[in-house]
């Protein structure tokens, strides 16, 4: 079977261009880098065992970078041939000198790091060596399983195989290159009876993010995973609906994901809290003040940005403009500690942050993003915490999700619930949502399940920027309980 | 670009075996964005991005494959022909596909159209001293945008337009007004206009806060603010392959179990000449396409994929079935007697991060932003703190909507990711009754 080896052939063609290129302008500013990324995604959905998306994606392309007076500016270009670098680096100079007279702010060399090193992603077998038939078998397999019967009207399997590698060379002296096999995959069954229609995935869509080999088709585990998915849609369909009253509640790690997401991510970006997404994703209840001393949540609250945890989506090396990355506590026993801040965030905030400067492609400026925020376990085993419950629900795998621009009002909803009286489950329970504030949910956050029950999740597309920028993420969540939630139903 | 895609699929063409089909769908830009904080550049980046979809048709299979042009006829054809060697191996170790359509000829086009913006090196000053005096952010994007859709089959669409906007928001401490700036010929007096009707409505927040309860307020919906639900709307909710596969919001209304108000109509208008009449395949969609006429669903948007799967007739949407030139029929109410017409209630401009949290009851939950305002006897009173609302499609189209405003506006899309988006809504504002706020 013959793979995709464009996937090979394209850094290797416009590798040496690339290094010539570099070479030629990286005297022509005051600092200058030039960054090229190549990425393959194949994209293949099968929905009730037959062939429902086929794509495959080869985007490569070089981002140079000027400092000019001070102020950054980019080009970016797919055109790579000599004329067309040229032609980058000529829109890139212009616009940053006419910048360079109104800039936000001026920045020194130390937000440019000279850094060198290699980075991959931990796996046993590349991805490269993973055919198209080999990915389509599979998901038609476990598409199939989902298709129990007639009342699953849906049974989709999808996966995105993604080989990306970037390469960065500044005039500082970096130089630096990152390999990373990523799989994003969701398999859903939708069940309908009547006018009753429910939804249910394994973790969400596509919760299952990892940087992983294809080691990752393990099919006799996801076949069995799929079988429970089918059962549980089947049984939503006569479920009664998530009561509507404060209760305990305990979210699953694949709610987690969206939890931590939504409520410490993304109002920890310095970028946020120095207004520059003020427009488009929104502010920060975050003050700068309150890094050292902010009562974000209960004592047993411990947060990381961990860029080292081995297969979770966001690990690397170097952020993107050269940072070396590392583990650090952003909230540590429930008060902010740091900030998600690059070195330019830093520069301009004074506060403490992270190796977090990442870009969505070669075609973006790198922008404060998350990459793996995980919740640190406790101490409690699963079975331990439910029979803590006298009234209350778990939910599992984000279906809906909405926050405000400064981060604090929040509604989730899950796709399927389970409800708990008197510390034992006695049912299942469509459409539950939840709703509250960010700090106040946090503080009433009361237990956590061992570091022996943490899930590793993600998201492929995390949103943000002006222009528009997706980012991979990771996050890692045991079970948490939470008292007096607002729980409602459909 | 145009003769260059020319030559470069006809290249293509010729390579091609029996049997086979090809098809080649453009999307290309040279894109200047400016990033600002402060009335002051952030971020500028220049974006020169050409990418290219490979459709390959053999035996009822289909792949499609994008790559990016270097804009290097041999370089790129180079890789396009090793994609097309690849397709042909790993397409045979498929099954057929259940909408497989093959490629036809849907004709040939061409169109240009260039707005008449400032140079991209004008842009930093014009912001910086038109805004000098407040606190903006937010980002200008301009540069020409093309799409093209060709095929082995002898078609040839091409469009391509070169336009601008300005998307900010102005920002007094955590007070903030949203405004919004695109035109067909840049005038710096409207550009200054609007500017200060934006600094103006700012100067509105510095009125008394009002804390508003939770519970059902009367709301006046600017046109931004009615975008921002279409939008919403627009992901999923009006396609007809997303409904047969179970994400159905407007089943209730398809089935004719419910209505909406008689005063709702909304039609994919492509008579408002922002988005190619042409999908990705080439297909040529009606001028107009009724998809809710008085309140009754009339179509959703089929492609002809969705189509042959279930056995019903295509209205060329493209895939995705997403509107691309989304039309709300206007009202009566005329914009300056909206205050009054609410008497009490909440003027929301904008809404924010709006998403179903009940898709079979269309229930929609997102929060209220920027510039809204507490009304009493059809007076602004104050800025209120942000809410958050949860509320059916069914209530606010539907009974609850007391009037649309005889003015529409139009918003260009000022959607980037991965690359600028097409497309447009033209919206009244509207007027409702018991909107439903839980947070």
């Amino acid at each position: 079977m013959q793979t995709l080896s464009l996937s090979q052939e394209l850094p290797k063609r416009f590798g040496s261009l690339f290094e010539q290129q570099f070479n030629h302008y990286k005297n022509k500013a005051d600092f200058v880098a030039f960054k090229m990324i190549s990425e393959t995604t194949r994209d293949f959905t099968v929905r009730n065992g037959k062939p429902d998306m086929m794509h495959t994606f080869h985007d490569i392309g070089v981002l140079i970078e000027i400092m000019k007076d001070g102020h950054i500016g980019y080009g970016a270009t797919c055109e790579l041939t000599p004329d067309g670098i040229a032609k980058a680096f000529a829109a890139a100079e212009k616009m940053t000198g006419v910048s360079s007279k109104y800039p936000v702010a001026k920045f020194d060399m130390s937000v440019r790091p000279k850094s060198i090193g290699q980075f991959k992603s931990q796996r046993q077998t590349g991805l490269d060596q993973l055919s198209a038939a080999q990915i389509y078998d599979f998901l038609k397999k476990t598409s199939l399983k989902l298709k129990v019967n007639d009342k699953i009207i849906t049974a989709s399997a999808e996966a995105m195989v993604i080989e990306c590698r970037q390469k960065y060379m500044s005039s500082q002296g970096a130089n630096f290159e990152q390999d990373f096999n990523i799989i994003v995959s969701a398999f859903s069954a939708t069940a309908q009876d009547g006018a009753e229609t429910q939804t249910r995935s394994l973790h969400g869509g596509r919760g299952i993010c990892l940087q992983i080999g294809s080691e990752f088709f393990d099919i006799d585990r996801t076949l069995a995973e799929c079988e429970q998915t089918s059962a549980e849609a089947l049984e939503l369909l006569t479920a009664p609906n998530c009561p509507t009253e404060t209760c305990d509640v305990i979210l699953a790690p694949d709610q987690m994901l969206l939890q931590i997401h939504e409520s410490i991510g993304h109002p920890l970006e310095l970028d946020r809290i120095l207004g520059d997404e003020r427009n488009f994703a929104g502010w920060s209840f975050v003050q700068p003040q309150d890094f050292g001393s902010l009562e974000y949540g209960s004592k047993i609250m411990n947060v990381v940005f961990d860029p080292t945890a081995s297969n979770e989506m966001a690990s690397y090396a170097f952020d993107e403009v050269g940072n070396p990355a590392e583990r650090k506590y952003l909230i540590k026993d429930g008060i902010l500690q740091a900030g998600l801040g690059s070195l330019e965030s830093q520069y301009r905030s004074q506060i403490s942050g992270v190796a977090n400067s990442r870009s969505s492609s070669w075609n973006r400026a790198p922008i404060d993003r998350m990459a793996n925020i995980n919740l640190e376990g406790g101490s409690h085993s699963l079975e331990q915490m439910i029979s803590e419950v006298e009234n209350g629900v778990i939910m599992y795998a984000n279906r809906s999700w909405s926050i405000d621009d400064y981060r604090r009002k929040f509604q989730f909803g899950c796709e399927i619930a389970k409800q708990v009286k008197n510390g034992k489950v006695v049912g299942t329970l469509k459409n539950p949502n939840y709703r509250g504030i960010t700090v106040p949910f946090w503080k009433s956050l009361k237990a956590l399940t061992a570091n022996n029950t943490v899930e590793t999740y993600g998201s492929p597309y995390c949103g943000k920027g002006e222009p528009s920028q997706v980012i991979r993420v990771g996050h890692s969540s045991p079970y948490a309980l939470f008292n007096n939630i607002e729980i409602f139903g459909g | 670009m145009k003769t260059y895609i020319k030559k470069f699929s006809e290249e293509l063409f010729s390579g091609l075996k029996s049997g086979e089909q090809l098809g080649l769908f453009l999307h290309s830009e040279d894109s200047t964005f400016l990033r600002f904080s402060q009335s002051k550049v952030r971020q500028n980046t220049s974006v020169h991005q050409h990418e290219v979809t490979l459709q390959f048709n053999k035996e009822q299979r289909s792949l499609k494959m994008r790559f990016n042009l270097t804009m290097h006829l041999e370089h790129d054809l180079q890789s396009a022909k090793h994609l097309l060697d690849d397709a042909r191996v790993q397409l045979m170790q498929m099954d057929p596909h259940p909408q497989f359509i093959a490629l036809k000829n849907n004709g040939t086009s061409e169109t240009f159209k260039k707005v008449d913006r400032p140079a991209d090196s004008e842009v930093p000053g014009l912001i910086y001293e038109t805004y000098k005096d407040t606190d903006l952010a937010g980002f200008w994007c301009s540069g020409p945008l093309r799409q093209a859709s060709i095929n082995s089959e002898g078609q040839f669409h091409f469009f391509e337009t070169d336009y601008f906007f300005l998307d900010y928001s102005l920002y007094n401490g955590p007070k903030a007004a949203k405004g919004y700036y695109s035109a067909e010929k840049f005038s710096l007096p409207e550009f200054q206009a609007q500017a200060q009707a934006t600094k103006n409505k700012l100067n509105l927040l510095n009125r008394p806060m009002q804390t508003i309860p939770r519970g059902k307020h009367d709301v006046y919906l600017e046109p931004m603010a009615m975008a921002e639900i279409l939008g919403t709307m627009s992901y999923g909710s009006l396609s007809q392959g997303n409904f047969n596969k179970g994400y159905a919001p407007l089943k209730k209304l398809k089935d004719k179990e419910l209505k909406l108000s008689p005063k709702f109509s909304m039609t994919e208008n492509f008579d408002l000449g922002l988005s190619p009449l042409f999908n990705s395949v080439g297909e040529l969609s009606p001028n107009k396409v009724n998809l809710i006429e008085n309140g009754e669903l009339k179509s959703l948007l089929t492609s002809t994929a969705t189509a042959k799967e279930y056995n019903i007739e295509t209205n060329f949407a493209d895939v995705s079935e997403a509107p691309r030139s989304l039309d709300v029929r206007a009202g009566t109410l005329a914009e300056k007697d909206a205050l009054s017409k609410l008497g009490q209630g909440l003027y929301l401009s904008n809404l924010h991060y709006i998403n179903y949290s009940d898709v079979q009851t269309a229930r929609m939950t997102g929060m209220t932003r920027f510039a809204c305002f507490y009304v009493e006897n059809g007076e602004i009173v104050g800025p209120i703190q942000d809410l958050r609302f949860d509320e059916s499609i069914y209530n606010i189209f539907g009974d609850n909507l007391v009037e649309l405003t005889k003015e529409s506006s139009v918003f260009v899309s000022t959607m980037t990711y991965l690359k600028r988006e097409l497309g447009a809504f033209k919206t009244p504002g509207a007027l409702i009754k018991n909107f439903n706020f839980t947070l």
